[in-house]
Formats: structure tokens, C-alpha cells, sequence
């Protein structure tokens, strides 16, 4: 790869300060761990695993300038500094109004959906995400999915892959009436859609439909400053713009955010709701006293709020946001030449390996990505997690399976913790194991629990 | 009641290994700040208040142990080593098998009630705090509180004035069998004034509780507290360490639910643990969706460290005689210069009875939100309300509760402290009521804005 000396530029930019030793194990005490794991990469123990790249959630390395504002948390249980200055950064950089701070991503969306979604309603989104789906079912709403067809295709290379179907959302919104809508949930990138992002055109159009019918926007931000990076670097007009400038846009479309600091601010805990409109803030401040915390803490420590708001500067620069991408690109173009099939274009936080071509000899019920994770895991203790049948749960109506269209693994990279070095071993390892791929079997579950299987679900080898 | 205290002076049991600079503000700068905050000392910078007696939670100091458990926690998401050692630490203490880590304490009140609270039910407890008594109503079920009459009467000293009554929980249980998901007991008793519940006391609710085959839990955020008060006061229990008077206490209980930031002396974070499995599978699918993975629960795997750490710091005996010192000191120190407290004080606070102290100001003039305001203009100390305001009508005393920090102000700040009340017992007699002009639907205390009446 040393002719393509132009690839490297993205080299971090930053040095390494503190180490954590990570172990190296046989292939038998890996045996081991996975049966104990009932095959299931979410109940492995991490000491058991050699690369974590279950997820990118929580698991960064934060900076010098982090760890400082560690130390200056101001653990008073009302008012605390960190607070104040968190809202600052939410505001200068995000643009909304005023910030609820919530113990993480999924606290913001109970909140979001327990103050706005009634019995019956429907909340358009550009592709489930887990969490979120739940909480608007847990709300009485009906999630419908209105992201681009070719969100499905998993070979189909578009730049926007996330965006939102306009005629889906219009055909909606006619069908069941703006007043069962109470707002559209955009997802900026689409974690489950391959981290593709939405362009600024097609967020601009969701927010010109849905002010004519007086419906909300409301953002999952969680990767958005990932989503500005795509919008420089492929939307016209964008070019010159900065990434601060792009996020601050982007958000201004909306009327708020549901945020998980525990993706692009690099935290390891934390989230938020930020709002503009002051009665829902008011609601919503009722609340959050009852489920997280008091609003200006909820369920934070100061220390994890200092933590987030020194995040937002860092996350938004293009070096950073570059290196971060960088690295994933660096990834899925080597397994691109290896012939290894996985979602076009390379997402922004993942490589999502395309099961369904990986293990073409396997059903979908016979859980081609969960097998694959756990042979994965198996050839060289690198965890994944599997975005596919088993994640996508049951019908609340008629009991059966989702079938989703994309059975996939997640290579998810934690930010600023693994070098190149390891990134070359995980090729390695999806190689090895693309070459052995016939003779890999597949999975039944054992044990299913009534909400998120995929977290704790336990499977066996089929014969 | 045998005094625990042979010396005056209170000797902390560590020295100091970080500090953070004390705000110090003028009086005028106060009391603009007062009023642009309504009058509600929630809603006031702490970046403005010199001493924050508002709570003991979460405001902890942590020891240097904690902060270098918390440099090796292990964030991954999923099976991390930090969780393996929370939970060997608090399986160890609580003699229960099952642990389920939550960002605080209220997320696992919301998770017990949550699975087994439904519309119409009654919950018993000695008294329940306010987050619990929300988590309760907003179920649709009633909250009731049966402490003993004594823990009701601010000037008597029981020494277990957190006990509940028993022959009332008998017919309660009785009375509303089958209507009871769960009975509690909160040790210490905080809305009592942070007053000891006796193992005594503990046994007969457990037996009764048994007996009508309801579960019992134990909200257990000031467990260390309540042991070293067993230790002190309880007929037999001198010769035990605290540990084991705090293993019995959970030993005799189905589970607990637990705010770390108190007896955990941390920032964040809580769990609950429960003695059988049947909750088991309910709980952790609730926790996914609303705290987090069962391994890490909504925390930072620092957290889970901190907290592993905390649970055996607290049991140190200097550290509980110390902790105990403090409050035992500011309640002669404010009795002394005639300002009348809840007797005896408490494990982590001391309760001025507003009330008696001002007279003049009718209870729906809030007397504990007066006294709370002139602490702040005139000293820059925040307290907190624990009447009228907190509780509206179901208030049976106006209080207002100065809760220590654990290991963080020294004595010289607390002589300082009682300085400063000698003037406030002085201009007793010139403080005006106040009416609240914002009321928000539930937990009204934390956001209401208030208005003094002239």
C-alpha cells in the first residue's frame, strides 16, 4: 500500500499519553470464551477480547484537555459550572437553545418520546435505530421508515446514502394526517444504514415539507459532526465551509436533538436534549428531575459534563474528523481489494461486512451475521457486533421476525484508540476468514429475551 | 445514648491531596443572584455559594485510591473487568447474588416500581424520600409513610427515631393485602432528619413483611451511617464492626436499591441487588432501554470503580466516627447560640426546625424557604427546604436540612459557618415569608420560583 502515499496523510493528529495493555489469546481459551458467551459477541468479557470493535460508544480515548476538565468537575448537586459551560458549547456549536443534559444518548430519547408521542402516533425516521424504535413503541407510536430505497442495497454507491425519501414522507404524512405526526426523527449518520450520512439539500427539503404540515424536526445528532465531514467533502457548495460552520447548518433545520456525547464528542459517558422551543423545554425539564437527575446535572457527574463540552472543539476539527474517517476508509479499501463485500460507500464510524454475500450458503434465519461475529471473534479475538436479524427484533403486531434487508457485522472503531497496526490485523483477520467462508456454519437461538434481544440473546452452532 | 465523642475537635481520618477554591461573594452580589434564581437555591450557580450544604450526594471527595481505580477502568461497552469488580464488591457487602448497576439512584427506584407498581397500589416505608414518593405517584400508587410517632416529634430523642412503626405496618399489611408490590424501609431515614433505624426494628419489618408475603427492599443510600449508629446505640451491638451489623441489616431485607453517591462516596452512579432472580430478566430488559447495558448500567466504568472502592472506604470506623462528629458538632454548635434542630441529629445532616425558629411566618408562607434564603444572602451557605415546599401538604415538619458533604469541608469551615448563624439567630425575628409564584407539575422544589411577601 506504500505506493499510495497520498492515503497516509491522515495520519493522527495527535500523540499517545497514557496506555491501556490489551491481551493476546490462544485460539482454545477463545473456544472457550464464546461458548460461555452463548455465541453472543455483547457477553464476551473484555478481557477476553484482543481489538474491541463492538462499538464506538463510550469507548474513546479522550485528550489531555479532557482529562483536565476531569478534574475540574464542580460536583454541586445544583448549578454546577460544568453545566454552564456544556450549554455554551451546545448552544455556540450546535445552535440550539437551551440543553437538558441526560446520562446518556437513550436517556434523551425517553424524554424526546415521552413528551411528544401519543398513543397512535407515527414517527417518520431515516431507518430504525434500536434504542430509538423501542422508545417510540414504548410511547404508543409506530415507527415508519422513510430513508431512500437504495439505503437497502448494500452494493449501491451513493454519496448521501441516509437520505430521507421525500416522497415516502409525503405519501405519509397524506396517508395518515400531520397531526398524527409529531415530529420526523433524522438520523445524521445512519448507524443502522452502513453510517451513511444526509446531505444538507435533502434536510433542507424535510424541513420545508414538514414546516407546510407544522411538523417537527427533531435530529439524532449523535454522529452529526461525522455527517458534516461527508457534506465537505462530497456536497456542492460545501467545500470551503467548515466543519463547524456545516454542523451549526445542519442543526438549524431542526427544532432540536436527541445526542449521545459518547460518539463524536468523545466521551465516555453522556448525553443530551436540546431544544428551542421553551414550553417543551419546560416539559422536558419536568422530567428529566424524575428519570436522569436535576436539569443541570441530569445524571451526570460535572466531570462528565466538562468532559463533553471540551469534546465539541476537538470533534469539530477537520484533522481530527479527517484521521477519524480516514482511518475507517484506510480499512474498507483494503478489504475492497481483498474482494471482501460490505456497505458502499465506507460509512463514517464503521465497516459494515455484508453477511448475506459473506455466507451466501446460509438461510437468514439461520443468522448469518451473529455467526459471522462469532467466528470473527473466533479467528483472532476481534469483537463485532451483528446489525442483522437478530437485532432487528420481532413485529409488535404479528410476533414474527423483522427481516431486514441488510444482514450485517459491525467493525465500529472506537476514536483515537487503535493505531494502524491494528488495523491491519483486523484485515488480516476478515481475510483469513473471507478465504475459509465456506466452511463457516451458522447460528439458532437458545435464549431470546422479550426487548433488545440482540444484547443478551444466547445462540449454538448449527450442525 | 452513649456519647460517641470524648474530644471537641473533629480529627478527619485522611489529609487533604486536592483542593478547589472556596467562591467567595459579597452580599449585594448575592442577593441579585438570589432573586434572578426566584428565590429557589436549586436554580443558583454553585459556582456563587460558599458553603454547599445542599446535599450530601454526589458531592463527595473522593480518596486517592478512588481516583487511581478510576485511571485503570476498562470502557468497553460490553463484559468490562470494571463491572466483574463492582460486582464482587457488592455481592460481598450485601450478601445478594444480583446486581444491576444505574446512573443513580432514582433510575433504580423507577426500575423496581417500574416492574412491579401498578395504579391502585401502596407502597409502606418509614418515610419515602421525594424522588421515591414521584417514582410512586407517577405510577399511579400511593407512597405512605408509618415512621414511629416519635420520629414525628422534631424535640423528642429516640435514638432510632427512623424506626417504623410496627404495629401500624401490621395492620397496614393486613389491611391492604394483596394491593402491596413491595415494602421499604430507608436507612438512615432522611426525610425524618437522617435519623437510625435499629436492627430491632429491622427485624420485626422483616418478619411482618414476611409474613404477608410481600418483598422487602431496603433503600440503603446511608447503609454505613445506619450500622455505625446500630454500633453506638443499640443494645448488644457495641463488640460488632460495622460490617457486620451491615451485612445482618441486608441479610434480613429481599434486595436493596442503592444511591452510590452517599454511603458509595461517589459522584454518580447506583444499583439495585436483589436476594432471587424473579425480577431478574423484567429489570434488565428495562435497564437497556432507559440506563444502559447490564454491565455498565448508564455509567462510565470509572464509575463502577469509584464506587467498588467507596463501599469498603465507608466502613472504615474512623472514617463513620468522623463523618458522625460532623453533624453532632454544627447540631450543639446551632442548639447552643438558640437554634432549635431536629434531635438528635442526624448521620449526615442537621434539620433547623424552621419552624419554631419563626414563628411569625405561617406555614404557607413557607418558614423553611425564609430561613434558606437568609442563609444564602447573608453567609452564602445553600441549604435545602425539607417542608412545605418539598412535600406541600403531606409536610409534617418544616425543616430545613444542612446535609455535610463526605470529607470535604474541615472544621474551621464549620466554625465559620456557626459564626455566621450567631447573626442570622440575632434578625430572627425581622424575616418575611415568601409565596410561590411558578409551580411545576411534580418535584415542584428543584424549579419553582417564589416571591418574598413584605
Amino acid at each position: 500500500m506504500t505506493s499510495k502515499r497520498e492515503k497516509r496523510s491522515w495520519a493522527e493528529p495527535f500523540k499517545i499519553k497514557m496506555v491501556e495493555l490489551i491481551k493476546t489469546t490462544t485460539r482454545e481459551e477463545r473456544e472457550r470464551a464464546l461458548s460461555e458467551a452463548g455465541y453472543n459477541t455483547f457477553l464476551l468479557k473484555s478481557e477476553d477480547v484482543y481489538i474491541d470493535l463492538l462499538t464506538d460508544s463510550g469507548t474513546n480515548a479522550m485528550s489531555d484537555n479532557q482529562w483536565a476538565g476531569m478534574m475540574l468537575g464542580d460536583e454541586a448537586y445544583a448549578g454546577s459550572v460544568n453545566f454552564y459551560n456544556l450549554e455554551r458549547g451546545v448552544q455556540k456549536y450546535y445552535g440550539y437553545k437551551y440543553l437538558i443534559p441526560t446520562h446518556q444518548g437513550r436517556g434523551a430519547e425517553h424524554i424526546l418520546s415521552r413528551i411528544l408521542i401519543k398513543p397512535g402516533d407515527f414517527i417518520p425516521g431515516n431507518m430504525y435505530f434500536t434504542t430509538t424504535r423501542a422508545h417510540q413503541e414504548l410511547a404508543g407510536g409506530t415507527f415508519v421508515d422513510v430513508i431512500i430505497d437504495e439505503a437497502h442495497d448494500s452494493e449501491k454507491v451513493l454519496p448521501f446514502k441516509g437520505n430521507i425519501d421525500i416522497g415516502k414522507l409525503e405519501t405519509l404524512i397524506a396517508k395518515v394526517g400531520a397531526k398524527k405526526i409529531p415530529y420526523v426523527c433524522v438520523a445524521a449518520t445512519v448507524n443502522m444504514a452502513g453510517g451513511q450520512p444526509i446531505s444538507m439539500e435533502n434536510i433542507r427539503e424535510v424541513r420545508r415539507i414538514c414546516s407546510k404540515h407544522g411538523i417537527k424536526v427533531m435530529l439524532d445528532a449523535t454522529r452529526a459532526i461525522e455527517n458534516a465531514y461527508f457534506i465537505k467533502t462530497r456536497e456542492k457548495g460545501y467545500e470551503d465551509k467548515t466543519i463547524a460552520e456545516i454542523l451549526h447548518e445542519l442543526c438549524s433545520y431542526t427544532d432540536g436533538c436527541t445526542m449521545s456525547g459518547k460518539k463524536d464528542l468523545m466521551v465516555n459517558i453522556g448525553g443530551f436534549l436540546a431544544l428551542n422551543d421553551w414550553d417543551l423545554f419546560e416539559e422536558a425539564r419536568n422530567m428529566v428531575v424524575l428519570y436522569e437527575g436535576l436539569h443541570t446535572y441530569g445524571g451526570l457527574a460535572g466531570r462528565d459534563m466538562e468532559a463533553m463540552a471540551r469534546g465539541i472543539p476537538e470533534a469539530v476539527q477537520f484533522d481530527h474528523i479527517r484521521a477519524r474517517i480516514g482511518q475507517v476508509e484506510y480499512v474498507g479499501e483494503h478489504l475492497s481489494m481483498l474482494g471482501v463485500p460490505f456497505v458502499k460507500p465506507i460509512g463514517g464510524h464503521a465497516i459494515f461486512l455484508d453477511a448475506k454475500r459473506f455466507l451466501p450458503h446460509l438461510r437468514q434465519t439461520q443468522l448469518p451475521a451473529q455467526s459471522l461475529a462469532a467466528w470473527l471473534y473466533l479467528e483472532a479475538g476481534i469483537r463485532s457486533m451483528e446489525r442483522g436479524i437478530v437485532s432487528a427484533g420481532r413485529d409488535k403486531e404479528t410476533g414474527d421476525h423483522h427481516y431486514p434487508k441488510l444482514e450485517l457485522v459491525r467493525l465500529t472503531f472506537p476514536r483515537r484508540v487503535y493505531t494502524q497496526a491494528h488495523c491491519d490485523v483486523t484485515i488480516e483477520a476478515v481475510e483469513s476468514l473471507f478465504n475459509d467462508r465456506n466452511n463457516l456454519r451458522g447460528l439458532e437461538m437458545t435464549y431470546e429475551p422479550k426487548y433488545l434481544r440482540f444484547f443478551q440473546a444466547r445462540f449454538k452452532p448449527l450442525e | 445514648m452513649n456519647n460517641p465523642q470524648p474530644h471537641r475537635t473533629i480529627i478527619e481520618p485522611f489529609k487533604i491531596k486536592m483542593v478547589e477554591p472556596l467562591p467567595m461573594l459579597s452580599q449585594s452580589e448575592r442577593e441579585r443572584i438570589l432573586k434572578e434564581a426566584g428565590h429557589n437555591l436549586f436554580l443558583v450557580a454553585a459556582k456563587h455559594v460558599t458553603f454547599d450544604f445542599l446535599t450530601d450526594s454526589g458531592t463527595s471527595a473522593m480518596s486517592a485510591a478512588q481516583w487511581g481505580a478510576m485511571m485503570i477502568a476498562d470502557e468497553s461497552y460490553a463484559g468490562s473487568q470494571s463491572f466483574e469488580r463492582f460486582e464482587k464488591v457488592v455481592k460481598g457487602l450485601t450478601g445478594y447474588p444480583h446486581v444491576i448497576p444505574t446512573h443513580q439512584g432514582r433510575a433504580a427506584e423507577r426500575l423496581l416500581f417500574g416492574a412491579l407498581v401498578k395504579p391502585g397500589m401502596k407502597v409502606p416505608s418509614n418515610n419515602h424520600f421525594d424522588t421515591t414518593r414521584a417514582n410512586i405517584e407517577q405510577l399511579g400508587a400511593e407512597a405512605v409513610d408509618l415512621v414511629i410517632a416519635e420520629g414525628r416529634d422534631p424535640a423528642n430523642r429516640h435514638p432510632f427515631k427512623g424506626n417504623i412503626d410496627l404495629k401500624r405496618l401490621e395492620e397496614f399489611c393486613s389491611g391492604f393485602r394483596g394491593r402491596i408490590p413491595l415494602g421499604m424501609l430507608t436507612i438512615t431515614n432522611n426525610t425524618g432528619g437522617g435519623q437510625p433505624v435499629s436492627l430491632e426494628n429491622l427485624r420485626g419489618a422483616a418478619a411482618i413483611y414476611r409474613k404477608y408475603g410481600i418483598p422487602f427492599i431496603l433503600d440503603v443510600c446511608r447503609f454505613a451511617e445506619n450500622s455505625y449508629f446500630i454500633k453506638l446505640r443499640e443494645t448488644g451491638q457495641n463488640q460488632r464492626n460495622v460490617r457486620e451489623i451491615a451485612q445482618e441489616t441486608f441479610s434480613l431485607a429481599d434486595g436493596c436499591m442503592m444511591s452510590a453517591k452517599k454511603d458509595g462516596l461517589s459522584n454518580i452512579g447506583g444499583f439495585i441487588a436483589l436476594k432471587a432472580d424473579s425480577w431478574l430478566h423484567t429489570l434488565r430488559s428495562a435497564l437497556i432501554l432507559t440506563e444502559g447495558f447490564p454491565t455498565y448500567g448508564g455509567l462510565a466504568a470509572r464509575d463502577l470503580e469509584a464506587i467498588a472502592v467507596g463501599l469498603e472506604e465507608v466502613l472504615d470506623e474512623r472514617y463513620l466516627s468522623y463523618r458522625i462528629a460532623v453533624s453532632q458538632y454544627m447540631g450543639q454548635g446551632l442548639n447552643k447560640i438558640g437554634i432549635p434542630t431536629v434531635q438528635p441529629p442526624g448521620g449526615h445532616a442537621v434539620y433547623i426546625d424552621a419552624k419554631a425558629l419563626l414563628p411569625q411566618i405561617p406555614t404557607e408562607r413557607f418558614p423553611g424557604q425564609a430561613l434558606v434564603c437568609e442563609m444564602y444572602r447573608s453567609e452564602g451557605i445553600r441549604a435545602c427546604e425539607v417542608g412545605s415546599v418539598m412535600f406541600g401538604k403531606n409536610s409534617a415538619m418544616e425543616l430545613v436540612r444542612l446535609a455535610f458533604p463526605r470529607r470535604v469541608y474541615t472544621q474551621s469551615h464549620f466554625d465559620y459557618v456557626l459564626e455566621g448563624f450567631e447573626g442570622i439567630a440575632r434578625r430572627k425575628n425581622e424575616l418575611k415569608g415568601f409565596k410561590m409564584v411558578f409551580e411545576p407539575p411534580f418535584l415542584r422544589h428543584f424549579t419553582a420560583r417564589f416571591e418574598q411577601v413584605l
